[in-house]
């Protein structure tokens, strides 16, 4: 297995707000330990709602009121050794910005300044991490950046607004991997984007993967698209991660009842019998269930579900679940 | 090239549109409205004390008529009142007779583009960088200060502002002039001397401008850079680790002034009417202290000649903005 490149440890991020003199807790980040290794696709998948943006947000070091980091810490591997992100300075965490990280945030079809061309906000991300260079080499960087990854270099010349939005989202993804970083995160790149653009977005993200060797980590709510790329999956549901494994076990061998909706909800070729979703909708973040979160929506659920939150077991070296079902009773097998 | 074609030809034509009907009411509103110039003249002539004997009477109903271009139908006054216009002619000054109206303006109009195209200007560029900056750093202290001042003044009635100014700094500790827009009998020459006077008598008339008009400048710049602070391309190119100034300037500022740079241009365009409670206030020989004598006189040429003037300012501030305006944002270039 590849060394890792980021990890978390109990890591919990709310969003603390005040909402008429009261304080609300929305618990979109809780209690999550990720272990992310080098040259992988790690998928996040769960329903909307479920904390998938505000955890990618925690990992990028983009954590703003009202969002803050409760409990818990985030390491980069930067050079192999690992730093805790919370004391990196403001101008550091900008330095690995684009250099060790990169985040193509959700909604990216509006993720460029609509009032300059494209090659300035090329020279604004460049000259923001690289000095010493003339204009025309910062242009002239840009133009073999865009080329190299199949785009023509003519829309360096236009504004956003001129573009199609599978253009837009491309060059946003493009721009991500400017510094060639280490790790580049995508928050839902193909929602909002017909069939055959999402196959570009995609072809373009699986491109500069294979092309810098690094790691991607993807989030959709798309089993789909996950299915087709992603090296591992983490199920995400109210704010934890309720089960881990590589795509194939995720896949042919589903543990948690939420998985096995998720999957279960995609649709298969030749057969012909409606999709099921999910029955009922994702719980507050805000007044979460008792015990395991999924339990109001769950049919195997049992008195313990309801009582006490079912830890995230190692079934195989390889496949972590959160469900009573699983692994015999608590502990157990931990 | 389609531009001409498509955008500036028919937006010309608008504006000659615009202003040949501002104009056109302009000549109809004295003339439907009951009260008859000629008559008030009479009345006021009389009033003053004044016998007439009837011959004489006649004959200045019948001058007064002539000089304000009252002869014949509606449809020859109407050719008439076009032609006088285009020879630049606005007729002469009830209540300061025999002056032209054209002179009466032409040396009213520097002090009131002298004091309102500079506070504008001043207030326009401090509230949007103060109120900029402000939106960019909300959380910090400093902000919040400045947001709270800017909220206690905004609300206070203009004239108030203005009278507790004069009061306090003209009138208790006397540090600047009562009333005026120069010293009595000063005359105007380009000597430091003269200037140093001119701008002693407008310090307060333009703080009162700019002390308000930059607060409401203030709270929407810092409410326009919000929004776009967190408009998706200023967070992604935050991610991106872009240097703050950059984003500051290029990305927020730059996004944030696109509206300003349109209320800017109408600002300008209001000049005329923006003057007049100021000028009455501080006492100050612009065109917004001419308007109100005009008024309070019933001095129908004067209003008119005024109101010309503004009618022009208002629609070439508007041309002006709609033909710039694609230089800023290019979504709405006219290609
Ligand atoms: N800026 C915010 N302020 C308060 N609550 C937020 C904010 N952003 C997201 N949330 C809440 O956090 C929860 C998780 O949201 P999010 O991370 O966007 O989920 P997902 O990306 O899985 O759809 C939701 O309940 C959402 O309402
Ligand atoms: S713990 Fe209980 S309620 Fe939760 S998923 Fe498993 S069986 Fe269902
Ligand atoms: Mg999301």
């Amino acid at each position: 297995m590849n060394e890792t490149i980021l990890r978390t440890e109990g890591l919990k991020t709310f969003y603390i707000l005040d909402v008429f003199g009261t304080q609300k807790v929305v618990k979109a980040v809780n209690n999550i330990n990720l272990d992310i290794r080098t040259n992988e696709v790690y998928g996040i998948a769960g329903e909307s709602g479920c904390g998938k943006t505000t955890l990618l947000k925690a990992l990028a070091a983009a954590i703003e009121p009202p969002l803050r980091l409760v409990d818990g810490y985030i390491f980069y591997y930067v050079d192999g050794k690992p730093v805790d992100v919370s004391t990196l300075s403001p101008e550091a965490k900008r330095k690995l910005r684009l250099d060790y990280i990169a985040y193509v945030p959700q909604g990216s079809m509006s993720a460029l300044n609509p009032v300059i061309k494209l090659k300035e906000t090329y020279r604004d991300f460049i000259e923001s991490h690289v000095s010493g260079k003339t204009k025309e080499e910062t242009v002239a960087m840009a133009e073999q950046h865009i080329t190299e990854l199949g785009l023509p270099p003519k829309i360096l010349e236009a504004y956003p607004h001129q573009l199609s939005g599978g253009m837009r989202q491309r060059v946003t993804i493009a721009l991500a991997a400017l510094m060639k970083p280490a790790i580049i995160i995508a928050d839902e790149p193909t929602t909002a984007l017909d069939v055959v653009v999402q196959r570009g977005v995609v072809q373009l993200l699986m491109d500069i993967q294979k092309k810098l060797k690094n790691t991607i980590i993807l989030v959709t709510h798309d089993m789909g698209v996950q299915a087709n790329i992603a090296d591992r999956v983490g199920i995400m549901y109210a704010g934890k991660i309720v089960e881990e494994s590589t795509t194939e076990k995720i896949y042919g061998d589903p543990q948690h009842p939420y998985t096995k909706f998720l999957i279960n909800s995609l649709p298969q070729f030749g057969d012909k019998s409606p999709r099921q979703s999910v029955p009922g909708s994702p719980p507050s973040l805000i007044d979460l269930p008792s015990g395991c979160a999924f339990h109001p929506r769950c049919p195997h659920a049992m008195g313990i579900c309801a009582e006490q939150t079912p830890e995230l077991i190692t079934l195989d070296t390889d496949h972590k679940v959160a469900c009573w079902l699983v692994g015999g009773q608590h502990g157990k097998t931990a | 090239m389609t531009f001409v074609k498509r955008y500036l030809i028919p937006r010309l034509i608008q504006y000659v549109l615009v202003i040949w009907l501002g104009i056109t009411v302009v000549f109809l509103i004295p003339r439907i409205t009951p009260n008859d110039p000629v008559m008030r003249m009479i009345d006021q002539m009389q009033a003053r004390g004044s016998t007439l004997e009837p011959g004489t009477m006649d004959a200045i109903i019948r001058d007064l008529t002539q000089m304000y271009g009252l002869e014949g139908s509606w449809l020859d006054q109407y050719w008439a009142f076009w032609g006088r216009l285009f020879r630049g002619d606005l007729g002469v000054s009830f209540f300061q007779f025999p002056t032209r109206v054209n002179k009466l303006i032409f040396t009213a109009m520097p002090w009131t583009l002298g004091l309102l195209l500079t506070t504008t200007a001043i207030t326009w560029t401090l509230g949007n960088i103060i109120g900029g900056l402000a939106g960019y750093y909300s959380r910090k202290g400093w902000s919040r200060i400045l947001d709270a001042v800017a909220m206690v003044v905004r609300p206070l009635p203009y004239y108030i502002f203005a009278f507790m100014l004069l009061l306090i700094f003209a009138y208790v500790v006397r540090w600047f002039p009562i009333t005026g827009g120069a010293s009595l009998g000063a005359i105007p020459t380009f000597t430091w001397a003269f200037i140093k006077d001119v701008l002693w008598h407008s310090a307060l008339p333009a703080i009162s401008l700019i002390v308000l008009g930059g607060a409401v400048t203030f709270q929407t710049m810092k409410l326009l850079v919000q929004n776009i602070n967190a408009e998706n391309f200023v967070q992604y190119a935050k991610l991106g680790g872009v240097k703050e100034n950059r984003i500051v300037g290029k990305y927020v500022i730059r996004n944030a002034l696109l509206p300003q740079i349109t209320g800017l241009a109408l600002g300008l365009g209001q000049i005329f009417s923006g003057a007049l409670i100021t000028e009455i206030v501080y006492g100050y020989p612009g065109l917004g202290m001419l308007l109100y004598r005009a008024i309070v006189n019933g001095d129908y040429n004067l209003i008119m000649g005024i109101t010309i003037f503004s009618i022009f300012g208002i629609t070439t501030a508007i041309l002006i903005v709609d033909l710039t305006y694609p230089l800023f944002d290019p979504r709405v270039r006219y290609t």
